[in-house]
Order: C-alpha cells, then structure tokens, then sequence
C-alpha cells in the first residue's frame, strides 16, 4: 500500500463499532478471533471468526492407515491429548470387538485423570492472568510440568504421549511409577488451599467474575453444553458416571455441581474436579499393583489391518466436556468417515457468542477462559 | 557541541552499514555494543499460531524462565523484535503472520518452531496449511520437534541471541532485497491482487535495501491492484453507505 493511496476508513457518527477481537490479542485464548459489535464498552453482537487452526483432520484421517491416525489425534486438543487418543482406539475396539485387559484399562484411567488434572491447572491459571493476576498462572503452570514429567516418564512425551494403541497400550509402567506419582499428588494436595487462598477466594478474582457469562441449566442443554460447564450450572451430568467406560464403574468419587452458571461457578467446578481427580488417581495407585497381566490384547499386523465394516459412536468425559468420535468403516486399511465432536466447538462459537452480549469488552476474554474452549478442536 | 550530539544515531551504526561514510573511530565499538544491548533485550511477540505454544507458557514461567534471557512477550507487533512462529500455519494465519511480520520495526527476527513450519510436518497433506513458512517469510531459526522442548526453545533462542551478537542474523534485510520473491509466493497462495497495508519498497528504500530482486514482475502486480483500503465490511455496512450517499 503505497501512501498515496491511503484513505483513512470513515466510521459513521455513533457510539456504535466494530472491533476485531484477536487472533494476535493477548486476552484470547489461542489463534481465535472476533469480531464484535460494542456501544461504548458493551456488547452488542459478537461473532466468532474460527478457522486460524483448520487443518482438515477429518480429511487428513480418511488417508491415513488406522494405527497412524493415533499419531495424529492428539494434536486436536493441545493442552488435553489423551482423551483423543483413548477415544479413538475405543471406537476401533468396539468396531473389532477387541476386549482390553484390565490393567490397560487401569492405566488408561490414570493418564485421562493425570491429563484432566494438567488441564485444568492451566486452565485456572488463564482465567486469573484476563483478570490482571498473574501469579496464579506461574503457579499452574509451574504445577502442570510436574504432571508433564510424570507423563515424560511414563511415555517418553512431555505434552503428546501417543500412548494408548487400540487394543490397550503401549507398554508397562517404569519401576517405582507409583510411587513418584503418590508423592506428586500429596504435593498437588498441599497446593490445593495455597490456590484457594490465592484465587479462588480472592475478592479480586470473585468479584470480576460473579455473574459473568451466567446461563440457566435450560439454556446450556439447548446450546450443548457438556462438562464442567453444565455442571456449574446444577447438572450433575458426566460421562464417567452416566455412560462408564474403561475401569470408572469401579471407582468412587462425586460429581460436582455449582448453581450458579456464570464464570465464578465454572472455576469453582475446575477447582473441585481438581481434587476428585486426585482422588480416583489415588484409588488407582491403591488398585493398579493388584492387577496383573498384560497391557494389551493381541492385534493384527497395525499396517495391514482391515477394521471391519460398521460404526460407532463412542465418548468419553474430557476435561473440556464430553469428547467424542464417530468412526465408520467400510472394511478397508484406512477409516471411511470420522467426526470429532470436541466439546469446545460448542463452547467457543454457539455459546460464546451467545453470552458475550451484554456483558463489557473485557469480560469477553474472562468468559472464553471460563468456558474453558480450546481453539485448535473448534477448528480441527 | 552538546554531548549528545556526539554519539552516533543507530542509523549509522547498524543499518545502513556501507553506504553511509563513518566518521566516528569508536563506530566499530558502538555497533558492538549495541549489538550486545539488543541481544539482550528481545520482545518476543505474543501470538500463538499453533499447538507449539503450549510450550512457551511453562518456558516463559517459573520453571524455565526465559525473562533471565531478557527475553518477554509482547502484545503489539509495533514493539516486537520477535516473531515466533509456533507450529503449522493454515493459509488464514499466515496472512496475519505476514501482515504482522511487516508491521515490525526492523531489525526483526523469525523462529520456526516445530517441524511443520519447516516441511509441513505431520500435515504434509493437508489442503488447509502452507507448508514451508521460508518461502513466504525470512526464517532466522528453526527450531525442530513435535513440538519442541522448552529446553530446546530456549536453546534455539540463545542461538539466536549469539548471531545478533555477532552480527549475522540479518535475515530481516533480505524480505526487503527479495522482496519480489517472497511476493510472488505470496500471490501464488492467497491470490494475484494480494496485498498489505505496508509500504515494504519505501521501507527498503530507507533502510537502502534495495536490489535487482526487489522489485519485479510481481511488485508490478500489487502496484496494478493497489486500492485504497476498503473498511471492514461488517453489519455496519449499510449504514455507512447511507452515510457515504449523503456526503456526495
């Protein structure tokens, strides 16, 4: 653009404007953008600008052999992996009718739990950098990489693990993993009142975010909301108790539920899970060495293998929401058809921008971080 | 003379290096200096383009602590010295990363993290990103891995420290020298009547970057589409054509 060409854009005379919210913005989770429509600092309209991240997976995987979309699925939700990876070799399991031994299922718990718990501590430490604290956000994420070097150790990946293959996973544990993983979550334990001191009852963070981004339990169930935030709006909904998978029927914890719908009570859900997360990871501490056997069931040679013909639908609880994959196959070395339905496609787009209106410019950064969405799953 | 008046200004010293007589004995020990200074003061900027970036938070936080390198993000390209490029980059972002990139203050570095800004990584075949990121923008370093380390990011930066320290990372002049190429893959990617609201040939030439390979087939391309800038087409829309009708 040569200078004399430029012509400065005339905005009609109003209150009224429109602003580009993102993708290089620093109170946006990820590569998201939107455009909102304000009058002063309120919000009239929002509209969610997806796509920064769109890489075709669901293209990308109808070219792939089966055991080479395990690589690959990970990659859709960055900061929660291993739910991908555990709900597509479920769909592959029930498309073959492989039965999984025990102690796979075991360790698959541990990972989704060890995951979940990652997740959320980056989570919480998001939402209290949009609100001008920063401290909670060192704090998570320093906590987090404890959870990455447990899982380094376990799967040799820090953040993607590739860790489960359909038919269980892919080796034991390393000697002593318990015990390294006990002494993590009696630590984690003794942070828990540190964060509440900091931030979850902290006046600063409860005030901004009370009330903020509020939906009824109706309004969520029409929107499709799943996870932590419909349960931060009384539902005491989750895939682990409703629709068990894996080894969570023997495992006992609550499902947490917050009345109020808005950002505060989203927090305050994470910051339960946080502790029911450790307490099943400590059920499958106090269970997993009385399990013996092997970590997977016999398969057929991954690189010529012909899934037979069907479909499946299956889920399972992420720590975004409810994550789940619908599989078909024709028979052949390669997947026919897969959709990925993220719990976040719905959060960031439908509902976000649902609930952006009427609130002001800088809550919509606090609304996006409690609903928790992960841009790279909107996108895929 | 005032004693200001006496330190050579940075134009002299570091970029237009060759073309400007230099007076001033201590040239040599100024550009050292403000070598030093600069490699040692990076803003890095603050946008996360990929999965990559999910790194960058525990290498920036407590437990890598990037700030000990003088290193910290930053919100506006305006005041960025760095452009990290964190993972693959579907053909949406890279228009931003590029309209970003030229909205830098020279000198200004790249850092392709992960292998899909290097080959296209594991989205070889997808049909929604750009493959390899050298051929729209001057990469300074790579910096390889699915994703890597922060071990290995903060690695790759201290790389990068040491060749501004040096003086060899100077890839930021050859956007402008071969300014026709790195446009004409541009164009072949977005389309022939893309363009950018910077004025990179005037950029060059007051930086005196300008060569054969500036200016060329392509840059005659974006001087016949040029328009003046068309305000972003929101619902807003009719209304400002009401307005625009009752001004003429």
């Amino acid at each position: 653009m040569r200078p004399e060409n430029y012509e400065a854009i005339k905005q009609p005379p109003s209150n009224e404007f429109e602003l580009n919210f993102g993708p290089n913005h620093p109170g946006i989770e990820g590569n998201y953008a939107f455009r909102v429509k304000l009058n002063g600092d309120e919000v009239l309209s929002a509209r969610a600008d997806a796509g920064y991240l769109h890489r075709g997976f669901e293209k990308l995987m109808e070219g792939r052999l089966w055991i080479q979309n395990i690589a690959l699925v990970p990659r859709i939700c960055v900061p929660d992996p291993v739910p991908m990876e555990v709900c597509y070799s479920l769909a592959i399991e029930e498309l073959c009718g492989l039965e999984i031994p025990e102690r796979a299922q075991w360790l698959r718990v541990m990972q989704l739990e060890m995951s979940r718990l990652a997740a959320h501590l980056f989570a919480f430490g998001g939402h209290a950098a949009t609100t001008g604290m920063y401290t909670p956000m060192f704090w998570g994420v320093a906590d987090r990489d404890l959870i990455l070097d447990r899982f380094e150790e376990l799967t040799g990946g820090r953040v993607y693990s590739i860790y489960n293959i359909p038919g269980g996973v892919r080796r034991d544990m390393p000697d002593g993993f318990l015990d390294r993983l006990g002494a993590l979550l009696d630590y984690l334990d003794s942070r828990l009142p540190d964060y509440d001191s900091l931030f979850f009852r902290n006046q600063v963070f409860i005030r901004r975010a009370r009330d903020v981004g509020a939906m009824t339990q109706e309004q969520a169930l029409k929107w499709g909301v799943t996870g932590p935030n419909l349960r931060a709006t009384g539902l005491a909904f989750d895939v682990r108790r409703d629709d068990p998978y894996l080894a969570y029927e023997k495992i006992d914890f609550d499902v947490v539920t917050q009345p109020g719908g808005d950002a505060l009570s989203r927090n305050l859900v994470r910051r339960a899970e946080l502790k029911q997360s450790i307490r099943i990871l400590r059920q499958v501490i106090k269970h997993l060495p009385s399990v013996k056997g092997a970590v997977r069931c016999p398969i057929p040679n991954p690189l010529a293998w012909n899934v037979p013909a069907g479909e499946t639908y299956t889920r399972v609880e992420s720590s975004k929401g409810e994550l789940a994959y619908y599989v078909v196959s024709n028979g052949g070395d390669k997947p026919y058809r897969v959709h990925v339905r993220g719990p976040s496609s719905m959060h960031a787009v439908q509902v976000l921008e649902k609930l952006a209106v009427g609130s002001r410019l800088e809550d919509i950064a606090q609304i996006m971080f409690s609903l928790d969405a992960c841009p790279p799953e909107v996108d895929r | 003379m005032n004693e200001l008046d006496k330190i050579p200004v940075r134009q002299e010293i570091s970029v237009a290096q060759g073309s400007v007589k230099r007076s001033n004995p201590l040239a040599n020990v100024f550009d050292e200096l403000v070598r030093f200074c600069q490699s040692r003061s990076m803003f890095m900027l603050h946008y996360c383009t990929g999965c990559g970036a999910i790194e960058l938070p525990p290498a920036m936080t407590s437990r890598f602590d990037m700030e000990r390198l003088g290193i910290q993000p930053m919100v506006t390209p305006r005041q960025a010295d760095i452009l990290l490029i964190t993972g693959y980059v579907s053909v949406k972002t890279l228009k931003r990363i590029i309209l970003t990139y030229e909205q830098m203050p020279a000198p200004k570095y790249v850092i392709g993290i992960c292998s899909c800004t290097v080959n296209g990584g594991m989205y070889w075949q997808s049909y929604a990103t750009a493959k390899v990121l050298k051929e729209y923008l001057p990469v300074d370093i790579y910096i390889a891995g699915c994703m890597p380390r922060p071990e290995a990011v903060i690695s790759g930066l201290r790389d990068l420290m040491g060749d501004i320290k040096s003086g060899s990372a100077s890839n930021w002049k050859r956007y402008f020298q071969n300014y026709d190429h790195y446009l004409g893959n541009q164009q072949k990617l977005f389309d022939e009547d893309w363009q950018t609201p910077t004025d990179i040939i005037a950029e060059a030439e007051h930086y005196g970057l300008i060569t054969d390979q500036t200016l060329g087939e392509h840059t005659a391309l974006l001087q016949k589409h040029q328009q003046p800038l068309e305000a972003l087409e929101f619902s807003l829309g009719e209304k400002r054509e009401k307005i625009r009708g009752e001004n003429q």
